[in-house]
């Protein structure tokens, strides 16, 4: 890893855990911030896919489609943040459906990894705590009106994510050359 | 490649070349042993993790795409499975260094790098041999692949047509794919089991030849597609010349590490040694079918006259963790010296030619750095000379 790309990685993660501590700090404003957020997120997806397109995949054949999905991923992300400020269903369904899905592969990965004679408890408790958080999230949201805990939830994956960026940022990289 | 080549295949190959049945056994063992060294593996017998030459499917399924984990990936596949064929390769139109980098670990027999590779493992163990084997014999199945997670490089598409030879001429068959891997190809049909279309161009689905399937891996078929950094041009992929190239080169090789010959060049193949074999030889390479084990192991026995074991991976592992202070001189230790140099030596070449996607390759000898007990062993195995 480079200087800079560790520098880039630091950076991402600090940014992150702002961006948690602004979540808790304005619970009121926090589902405008999440729509703002996953609608900026898509259009940035939207513009690398259009880099990729120009600096690598214009070589490849069949490369075209990736434009057009840039030009599509684009328009959803400009879209969807409109959409998802004016109905905060649509944020809670999409952080339910991250929970769920990402739960749901951890646990067929344990299945497979026991299968394999590999480690899979870890995966496994991962899987079901991701499951359990969905089925927690959806409880608590619609049956009790607690949707504020959609937000922890949230903030606690953004978390996540932060630390491991900035605790990659300090692995070390470089293969030895002995001759 | 399969274990047929990889062990029985490599097995005959060093007969032919003139080594004795056990030597010929130990090479055999170590080239197949490249395709099951894992993290997995290495993690059991408490051995150093920095000598994988291989990533199982639920390791790769695991493995993070982040800098750090495609360096790793790209070390180990491009190291021991899709050798670049030039560092320095210029792309046909002008392209970003991006795009570049990538180009340049495409995979093809013959380049620099299968020398080196070569040239390394002299006068080393028997393990060397047998990795430098496995190296230069996927050189030739592998080609036109990198090592390395990339959709424009190793992406291929729908057109994809299996060739039979009939009547003097080519009859085409369509090739389809399907993305089950516990379900084995159906030769009849031309069915056979690729990874699914993924349009991120670091996604483990876009490794080598995952695009492809086990085309590549058989030696009977002949095809042609469309690689994707083809630019739209056709590839004729002769799987039956390029094994019959792959086993007459291994000779060609073990012959100078042997001391038969002084030098090892690239494109010289040894004709002469399999000539009273090459009908049969042929036969068993053209012969359509999922495994030429026993066909290879029947060719291996009437060398040597002795019985081939079927490859046993305990051998690997009984004496290594067992031994506390001679663990480099058990099989598993002097492969895993054997499989650091490999590494170590094209990372370096990857770096010195401008490209990280290997990672970053520190010299020892110029710059004090902190080394692992992997390497530690490395150093002492060369006398210590390396400090």
């Amino acid at each position: 890893m480079s200087f800079f790309q560790r520098f880039k990685s630091i950076l991402s993660g600090i940014l992150m855990l702002l961006f948690v501590v602004l979540l808790l700090l304005l619970p009121d404003k926090a589902y405008y911030l999440v729509a703002g957020v996953l609608g900026l997120l898509l259009t940035i997806y939207g513009l690398r896919l259009l880099w990729y397109y120009l600096t690598m995949a214009r070589h490849m054949v069949g490369g075209k489609t990736i434009l057009y999905q840039s030009v599509i991923v684009i328009d959803f992300g400009l879209l969807g943040s409109t959409l998802m400020s004016v109905s905060s269903a649509m944020v809670i369904f999409y952080l339910l459906g991250i929970y769920a899905f990402t739960g749901g592969i951890s646990v067929l990965r344990a299945f497979e990894a026991k299968k394999y004679g590999g480690a899979w408890k870890l995966k496994l408790i991962t899987g079901i705590i991701g499951l359990g958080l969905a089925v927690a999230l959806v409880v608590l949201g619609f049956a009790f009106g607690l949707t504020q805990y959609l937000v922890y939830g949230f903030c606690l994956s953004i978390a996540y994510s932060a630390v491991v960026r900035i605790v990659s940022a300090f692995r070390p990289t470089a293969m030895v050359y002995i001759q | 490649m399969n274990p047929d080549f990889h062990y029985y295949a490599t097995y005959c190959a060093a007969q032919l070349t003139g080594y004795t049945h056990e030597e010929s056994i130990a090479i055999a063992r170590s080239d197949q042993f490249v395709d099951l060294c894992s993290i997995t593996f290495l993690g059991k017998m408490d051995a150093p993790l920095s000598a994988a030459t291989t990533q199982l499917q639920l390791e790769l399924m695991e493995a993070p795409t982040d800098i750090i984990g495609l360096q790793n990936i790209t070390r180990i596949w491009s190291s021991f499975h899709f050798l670049p064929y030039d560092l320095y390769a210029e792309p046909k139109k002008r392209c970003s260094k991006r795009y570049k980098n990538k180009f340049r670990l495409i995979c093809k027999p013959n380049g620099a790098l299968v020398r080196e590779t070569v040239m390394l493992a002299k006068g080393k163990s028997m393990e060397a041999v047998g990795i430098a084997m496995h190296v230069l014999a996927d050189t030739w199945a592998h080609q036109n692949f990198a090592g390395t997670p990339s959709l424009v490089i190793n992406n291929t598409n729908y057109y994809f047509y299996e060739l039979f030879e009939e009547n003097g001429g080519w009859r085409e068959k369509k090739i389809a794919f399907r993305h089950s891997a516990s379900t084995p190809d159906d030769l009849e049909n031309s069915l056979y089991t690729a990874s699914i279309y993924v349009n991120s161009e670091k996604s483990i689905m876009n490794l080598g030849h995952g695009r492809a399937g086990h085309l590549p891996d058989y030696s009977f078929v002949r095809y042609k597609y469309l690689p994707a950094w083809g630019d739209y041009e056709e590839v004729v992929k002769d799987n039956p010349s390029d094994y019959m190239h792959a086993f007459c080169q291994m000779i060609e090789a073990m012959r100078y590490l042997r001391g038969d010959k002084e030098d090892f060049v690239c494109n010289r193949y040894d004709w002469q040694r399999i000539a009273p074999y090459e009908a049969r030889i042929k036969g068993i390479i053209c012969k359509r079918q999922l495994d030429s084990s026993a066909d290879w192991k029947a060719l291996g026995e009437e060398l040597s006259g002795q019985e081939i074991p079927p490859f046993d991976i305990s051998v690997f592992q009984s004496g290594y963790s067992a031994a506390k202070k001679e663990k480099d001189n058990t099989v598993l230790g002097r492969f895993i010296i054997a499989a650091l140099a490999q590494k170590s030596m094209v990372t370096n070449r990857i770096y010195q030619s401008g490209n990280k996607l290997a990672g970053y390759s520190v010299d020892y000898r110029k710059r004090f750095f902190w080394v692992d007990k992997a390497y530690k062993m490395l150093i002492n195995s060369r006398g210590g000379d390396a400090k």
